[in-house]
C-alpha cells in the first residue's frame, strides 16, 4: 500500500485493475483482461483468455464517459449547482468530459460568456474536461440568431436553446444552415410547445388517474417531424462543406424514435440522445411506483408493493417520465444503432424549486452521479449488452457531435494514450441519498434505492477524477 | 361485513386506499352524526380540544362551510384561513404555511387546493392530519363519501352493488368523477362515466387497466349511458372549457349532454339526480330536473355535514 491513497486531481501515477471486465469501443474488443496505468499513460491492457466456466468479472473497465447534456447552472445558479460541485459530481459518475447547457443566467449568448465559463471550468482545477454551448437565439428568446460564428470561435462545441425550443421554424431552419456552415451541431430539445401548456406528466393511465395534465407523445412526435423536415430541406441546399448537423436530444417516445430511425436510413445528418432516467424510470414513478420500467411493463397496480407517496416533484422532468414501453424502444433504439448516446440532462434545483406542488415544481433531476448504474441495471436485466452502453456513453457521444475536433481523445482502451477511463464494480450496492451526492441538487428520485453498482475509479487526462475512498485495490505501488 | 373495522388512516388525501370496510365504517359513523343532527343544537365532543384549520386556497361555500359546521358540531376549535387573506398572497410556500399552522396549534387541517397532489405535500410536512377538501383535477373524496351514503339511503336496501350510476359531465378535468370512481367501484356499483370526448380522454385506459371486480364504462354516447340508470350525476360545467377550445359552446353541450326530463326518461323509473354543486341551471342540468321529485341534491348538501362530521372523527378524535 502507498502511504495515502491519491486524492482527485493528483496525477494517475500507477494504477492496476487485474481481472477485470475490460470494454474498448475503439478496438470493438470487450473480454476479461488487466490494465495498467504508469504516470498518466495506460502502459498495459493485458486480454485474458476467457474461460468458459469463469463468471463475467463484477469489475468493469471502460473509456471515461462524455455527457453531452449538463446543466451546471453557473453563472447565476451557484445556489444550485456550481462548475465545481457538477465536475465532482460527474467524476463520481464515472464523466471525463461534461458538455454544459448555455442556460446559465445569463445564457452563453455571448463569447465572453463561453470564454468565461470554460475558465472557470480550467480553474475549478478538476481533470474534468468542461465543454460548452451556446445559444442558438440571442437570450434564448427564438427570435434572431446568437452570433453563433463568434461562440465557435470562444469554444463552443453546438448550440442549445434547450428548455426553449426555437418555435419559430423559419428561424430554426436558419439556425440549421449557418451551424452547418461553421461546422458546428444544432442540439435540439423537441417540444411542441403548444401542446405542453400546463401540462404536468406523461398523458397516461399516472395522469389520469392523479388528475395531472397531461404531456402528450404527439407534443415530442411533432416537434422530430418538423425537426426532420426542415433539416432535410437545409441538407439539400447547403453547400459543400457545410452540411448541417441536428442532434436531438432527450428523445422520450417511441414514435419519435421511429421517425428518427427512418430518418437516418435515408440518410439525414440526424444523431439523438436518451437519458437514464427515461430508459430506466416511468409514469408510474409519479404515482409512487418504484420499480424500473423493465419489472412495470404489465401490472399497473402491482407497483404498491414498491410504493412511495404520489407526487414527488423529483419525478418530474422535461419531457415527463413516459410509460415503461415507451422507456423499452427507448433500449430498442440502443440496441439497434439509433440511438447514439445516453446523456444525463443532469438539471439541479433548489429546495425552493422542488419542495412544492408537483405541478409548480421546476423539472429536472441530478443525473451525474445514478446515470451508470441506472443503466448498467438496465444491462443486467439483460435490455442490452454492456459494449452496446459503453459505446452510448463514450465513442457515440464524441461522434454525434464530433468532439474529437474539440480536443476529446477518442474513447478507448489503446496502450500508449493518456489515461482517460472508469472502473465501475457492478456488485458493490449503494443507497442513494440526495444529502450524500456531490451535486447541490434537491431531490433524486433514487432517494433511499439501493443501486448495484459503483464507480470505484474515475481517471481523467491522466489524473484522479474520483476515488471510492473504501477501495483499496490498484492504487498500491 | 364483518362489522365495523379499525380505522387505520391518518390523513384522508384520496379515495384511492379506502376499502369496503373503510367505507363501511364512513358510513355507519355518518349515520350516528345524522341522529345527532337531526337535533338542532345537539353536540358530540369528540373534537374537544382539537384545533381544525381550514385552509382553502380556491373560492368554495358549500364545501367550506360543511366542514367548518361539522368540526364545531364536534366541539372542535375552528380557524378558518382563506388564501386571498392570509400570508399567502405574498408568496409564502405551502411548506412554510402549514408549519405555520401547526404551531399555532392545528391537529387537522382540512385543505382545498389548485393543484393536484398538493395535500400530499402538506401531509409530508404537516404532524397532525390533513383532510383532502378537493385538490386539482385528482380527488374530492368528502363529496365522493357524501355522494355514496346518499346513494346508499335511496337505493333499494341501500345496495350499491350492481347498481348503474352515471357520472355524466366535463369528466376529465373533475375531482369529483375521480374520486366517485374509486368509491362507487370498489362498491362494487355499475359505474358509467360520460361526457363530450374532448372532455373524456385517458378515462378508457383506465377502465381497461381497472382490476375485473371493478365495472367502469366510458362513452361520449349520452343515450347509451343513461339507458337504464339507477343514479345519474351531472356535473359542472366551466365557461373555461370553451375558451380552451375543448367545446364550441355552452348551448351546444346544453343541447347534446345536459340533464333534461326527456333524457332522463332513458334512465330507469324514479332514477336519483344528484350534483356536486354549484349548478348551472340550464346548462348541464335543467331546473325542473334539479327540482324534480327525484332529485336528491338538497340532501347531498345536507349529508355532507354528517360525511364531514365521521371523518373528523375518524381521524382526528383522541383515542
Amino acid at each position: 500500500m502507498s502511504p495515502r491513497a491519491p486524492r482527485p486531481g493528483e496525477p494517475c501515477r500507477h494504477l492496476v485493475v487485474e481481472d477485470a471486465l475490460l470494454v474498448d469501443p475503439a478496438s470493438g474488443h470487450h473480454g476479461p483482461g488487466t490494465i495498467v496505468v504508469e504516470d498518466g499513460r495506460l502502459a498495459e491492457v493485458t486480454w485474458a483468455t476467457p474461460a468458459r466456466s469463469r463468471k463475467a468479472p463484477a469489475v468493469v473497465v471502460m473509456p471515461g464517459l462524455v455527457d453531452l447534456h449538463a446543466h451546471l447552472r453557473e453563472p447565476g445558479g451557484e445556489d444550485t449547482e456550481t462548475i465545481l460541485t457538477g465536475l465532482a459530481a460527474a467524476a463520481a459518475g464515472g464523466f471525463t468530459t461534461v458538455c454544459a447547457m448555455p442556460n446559465t443566467t445569463p445564457p452563453l449568448d455571448d463569447a465572453a460568456a463561453v470564454r468565461d465559463v470554460l475558465a472557470r471550468g480550467r480553474a475549478s482545477r478538476s481533470p474534468v474536461r468542461l465543454l460548452a454551448y451556446g445559444t442558438i437565439t440571442a437570450g434564448r428568446s427564438g427570435e434572431r440568431l446568437a452570433p453563433m460564428a463568434e461562440l465557435a470561435a470562444a469554444g463552443a462545441i453546438g448550440f442549445s436553446d434547450d428548455g426553449a425550443p426555437v418555435d419559430e421554424a423559419a428561424l430554426f431552419a436558419h439556425a440549421l444552415a449557418y451551424a452547418g456552415g461553421i461546422g458546428r451541431p444544432l442540439v435540439e430539445h423537441p417540444e411542441l410547445r403548444s401542446l405542453t401548456r400546463g401540462a404536468e406528466a406523461h398523458d397516461g393511465l399516472a395522469a389520469t388517474i392523479l388528475g395531472l395534465a397531461g404531456w402528450p407523445v404527439a407534443a415530442e412526435t411533432a416537434a422530430v417531424a418538423r425537426a426532420l423536415a426542415l433539416l432535410e430541406d437545409v441538407a439539400r441546399q447547403a453547400p459543400a462543406g457545410a452540411a448541417p448537423r441536428l442532434h436531438l436530444t432527450h428523445v422520450s417516445t417511441a414514435d419519435a424514435l421511429a421517425l428518427i430511425r427512418a430518418a437516418k436510413a435515408a440518410g439525414l445528418p440526424v444523431t439523438c440522445d436518451v437519458t437514464p432516467h427515461h430508459l430506466a424510470l416511468h409514469d408510474g414513478w409519479v404515482g409512487g411506483d418504484r420499480r424500473f420500467a423493465w419489472e412495470a411493463l404489465a401490472a399497473p397496480w402491482a407497483g404498491k408493493a414498491t410504493a412511495a407517496e404520489a407526487y414527488d416533484t423529483a419525478t418530474r422532468v422535461n419531457p415527463p417520465l413516459r410509460s415503461p414501453d415507451h422507456a423499452l424502444a427507448l433500449w430498442a433504439g440502443l440496441v439497434d444503432g439509433t440511438v447514439d448516446a445516453i446523456a444525463t440532462d443532469h438539471a439541479p434545483h433548489p429546495e425552493t424549486a422542488k419542495r412544492v406542488e408537483f405541478g409548480d415544481a421546476a423539472p429536472g433531476i441530478a443525473g451525474l452521479e445514478t446515470a451508470l448504474p441506472l443503466v448498467l441495471a438496465g444491462v443486467a436485466a439483460g435490455l442490452a449488452d454492456l459494449a452496446t452502453v459503453v459505446r452510448a456513453l463514450t465513442a457515440g457521444p464524441v461522434r454525434a457531435l464530433g468532439l474529437t475536433a474539440r480536443g476529446v481523445p477518442e474513447p478507448g482502451l489503446t496502450v500508449g494514450a493518456t489515461a482517460d477511463l472508469v472502473v465501475v464494480d457492478r456488485a458493490a450496492p449503494w443507497t442513494v441519498r440526495a444529502a450524500t451526492l456531490r451535486s447541490r441538487a434537491y431531490a433524486t428520485p433514487l432517494e433511499g434505492r439501493r443501486l448495484e453498482s459503483r464507480v470505484l475509479a474515475t481517471v481523467a487526462g491522466g489524473r484522479f477524477a474520483y476515488l471510492d475512498e473504501d477501495w483499496a485495490g490498484g492504487t498500491d505501488g | 361485513m364483518t362489522g365495523p373495522q379499525p380505522w387505520r388512516h391518518r390523513h384522508l388525501l384520496d379515495v384511492a386506499h379506502l376499502t369496503a370496510a373503510d367505507l363501511d365504517t364512513v358510513m355507519r359513523r355518518a349515520d350516528e352524526m345524522a341522529v345527532i343532527l337531526r337535533h338542532r343544537g345537539a353536540r358530540r365532543a369528540s373534537l374537544q380540544g382539537v384545533g381544525v384549520t381550514i385552509l382553502f386556497y380556491e373560492a368554495s361555500t358549500r364545501t367550506r362551510v360543511s366542514f367548518e359546521a361539522a368540526a364545531k358540531r364536534l366541539g372542535a376549535d375552528v380557524v378558518n384561513v382563506a388564501a386571498a387573506s392570509s400570508s399567502v398572497t405574498k408568496g409564502e410556500s405551502l411548506v412554510d404555511t402549514v408549519r405555520t399552522l401547526e404551531a399555532l396549534g392545528a391537529d387537522v387541517i382540512v385543505m382545498r387546493h389548485g393543484r393536484s397532489g398538493a395535500p400530499y405535500l402538506a401531509a409530508d410536512v404537516f404532524g397532525g392530519s390533513v383532510v383532502n377538501a378537493g385538490d386539482g383535477w385528482h380527488a374530492h373524496p368528502s363529496q365522493a363519501l357524501l355522494d355514496l351514503y346518499t346513494l346508499r339511503a335511496h337505493l333499494p336496501g341501500g345496495r350499491i352493488a350492481g347498481r348503474k350510476v352515471v357520472i355524466l359531465g366535463d369528466i376529465l378535468h373533475s375531482r369529483v368523477a375521480r374520486s366517485n370512481v374509486w368509491s362507487l367501484t370498489t362498491a362494487g356499483a355499475d359505474l358509467w362515466v360520460c361526457g363530450p370526448a374532448t372532455l373524456l380522454p385517458g378515462f378508457e385506459a383506465w377502465a381497461r387497466a381497472l382490476p375485473a371486480d371493478r365495472r367502469l364504462t366510458v362513452t361520449a354516447d349520452v343515450d347509451r349511458a343513461l339507458a337504464g340508470a339507477h343514479a345519474v350525476m351531472a356535473l359542472r360545467l366551466q365557461q373555461e372549457r370553451m375558451t380552451a377550445g375543448l367545446l364550441p359552446s355552452l348551448a351546444e353541450y346544453t343541447a347534446e349532454y345536459g340533464l333534461t326530463t326527456a333524457r332522463l326518461r332513458r334512465a330507469r323509473p324514479g332514477a336519483l339526480v344528484l350534483h356536486p354543486g354549484p349548478m348551472n341551471e340550464g346548462v348541464e342540468i335543467a331546473p325542473d330536473v334539479a327540482a324534480g321529485p327525484t332529485s336528491v341534491i338538497t340532501e347531498q348538501v345536507a349529508n355532507g355535514i354528517a360525511i364531514r362530521m365521521a371523518i373528523l372523527e375518524l381521524l382526528a378524535a383522541p383515542r
